[in-house]
């Protein structure tokens, strides 16, 4: 059975430069996990493969990726399904995804954001079986085709291999760096121990391994200035930010807050996916909120206030329908993917 | 001009459910509507300037428009035509000497978030510069 998705590691973060509750929301995020079914394409199975065993569920991190998951699908796969000898013939290497509707899924996206896009994507047709009413989001298995041959290199853009998959994720943080920061002096200056324990985190689904390093390139959301507290969520049982439990280093630099921009990109029903410069505070100095964001990127899709008539979109991230007063720089510190991209995937309420 | 939204029978289909709200297929359409507004490619273009790192060549001419709602890809592609790079030669691209983006992200992001004086800095190299 899948080891995936368990939480295995609990040790704790270093508390003392980081706020309880940014770990805790730190650690939310990192063990969301997705429902996966995949199933060899029955066209392509070899000679005598068990054809009635031909489907594998995984309940995969949601800030892992696809080439990660492979060798526990090919030891199923081997064990269970493929007739030995012709199981031998098959190049892994070969091997790519699609899912039901004929999507080419790429292996350098991080599996929650493949899952949330898929969500949202079925938002607009009309036809979907599955319920896309955001009130009831059903979490049902994505459904996952695996071709064993033929790949579309052309349009997977990478080879599905572990090493390109890290090279890719590196230069996802590297980007969203250089988006903080507009240099990526925390990025190179990660030793070589450092640069491969943040991958192995990954790689091994482990928070402590990850945010060891993380924690030296992705901002605190101690407060920049007392002036603006940033509201913590809707539920008043969960303050964000005690203001005792923060170190009152101010003006931090390291802040979520005083970050030149947040690293944020917009995905919408089968694309396009936007990002530009998204300052964590206005020009009247308060906090640069959700829907902000939205109403100024999609104004047809999230009319600004007063706005009175039925919802027209809605917008997750890591599959979680997000308060519309939550702050960029807090989603920013306490939501990005493990990439460093905040991920707002809208959908069509219907 | 944004074409007619959603598939013909959409509204329709809405409409017969028994517990839709009465204007629900209506603001469906008019939500499919605002999202083909979103779904238009940026027509303008941007000018890309290459630079050569390292022991990669340089380039008579490196300055070029490129319509902004093109994939990286496509710059990268572009660039292996003009270096007559055949495929399997290693060639590295980078923005601001700093990072490699995904091949998928668009021409039109990168250059919102990481023009330097209305241009976009590609640079390119043939050994790994940047990791």
């Amino acid at each position: 059975m899948s080891a995936y998705g368990t939480t295995r590691h609990h040790g704790q973060q270093s508390a003392s430069t980081t706020p309880a509750s940014t770990t805790l929301f730190r650690r939310l995020t990192w063990e969301g996990t997705v429902p996966l079914e995949i199933r060899v394409d029955s066209k392509e199975l070899p000679a005598n493969s068990d054809r009635g065993l031909e489907c594998y569920y995984i309940q995969a991190p949601r800030v892992s990726y696809l080439p990660l998951l492979m060798p526990e699908i090919r030891r199923f796969l081997m064990d269970v399904v493929f007739d030995e000898a012709a199981g031998k013939m098959l190049k892994e290497e070969e091997w790519w995804f699609e899912s039901e509707e004929g999507t080419l899924l790429k292996w350098h996206w991080p599996i929650g954001l493949i899952y949330d896009n898929h969500t949202i994507s079925a938002s607009i047709r009309p036809s979907s079986q599955t319920s896309t009413s955001h009130h009831n989001l059903q979490v049902t298995p994505l459904k996952l085709i695996l071709h064993l041959a033929s790949p579309p290199t052309e349009k997977l853009l990478l080879s599905p291999s572990t090493e390109s998959c890290k090279q890719a994720f590196m230069g996802q943080l590297k980007e969203a760096d250089f988006i903080r920061w507009g240099n990526t002096k925390r990025m190179t200056g990660l030793r070589k121990p450092d640069q491969d324990g943040i991958w192995e985190g990954i790689k091994e689904h482990n928070f402590d391994d990850y945010w060891r390093v993380a924690s030296k390139i992705v901002p605190t959301t101690a407060p920049a200035r007392s002036s603006s507290p940033p509201p913590a969520s809707s539920n008043p049982s969960m303050h964000t930010r005690p203001p005792s439990a923060d170190p009152q280093s101010a003006p931090d630099r390291d802040g979520a807050y005083t970050v030149r921009s947040v690293p944020v990109r917009l995905y919408l029903p089968d694309g396009p996916v936007m990002q530009d410069v998204v300052s964590p505070t206005l020009e009247d100095g308060s906090a640069h909120t959700l829907a902000h964001y939205l109403s100024t990127h999609l104004p047809l899709l999230f009319p600004p206030a007063p706005y009175s008539g039925p919802e027209l979109a809605y917008a997750l991230i890591h599959g979680v329908l997000v308060p519309p007063d939550a702050e960029m720089a807090w989603l920013g510190a306490c939501m990005a993917g493990a990439d460093g991209w905040v991920s707002v995937c809208v959908g069509i309420a219907r | 001009m944004a074409q007619a939204s959603g598939s013909p029978d959409d509204s329709g289909r809405l409409a017969t459910l028994p517990w839709t709200p009465g204007d629900a297929s209506e603001t469906a359409a008019e939500a499919l509507q605002a999202l083909d507004t979103y779904k238009k490619k940026d027509p303008f273009k941007v000018i890309v300037r290459f630079k050569a790192v390292g022991n990669a060549p340089i380039m008579r001419q490196n300055f070029y428009k490129i319509t902004a709602s093109n994939r990286f890809q496509a710059v990268i592609q572009f660039l292996r035509k003009e270096l007559s790079w055949k495929s399997g030669d290693p060639l590295f691209t980078y923005i601001n000497l700093a990072f490699s983006p995904a091949p998928d992200d668009t021409v039109s992001n990168l250059y919102k978030s990481f023009a330097t004086e209305g241009h976009l800095i590609v640079n390119y190299s043939t050994t790994a510069a940047w990791g």
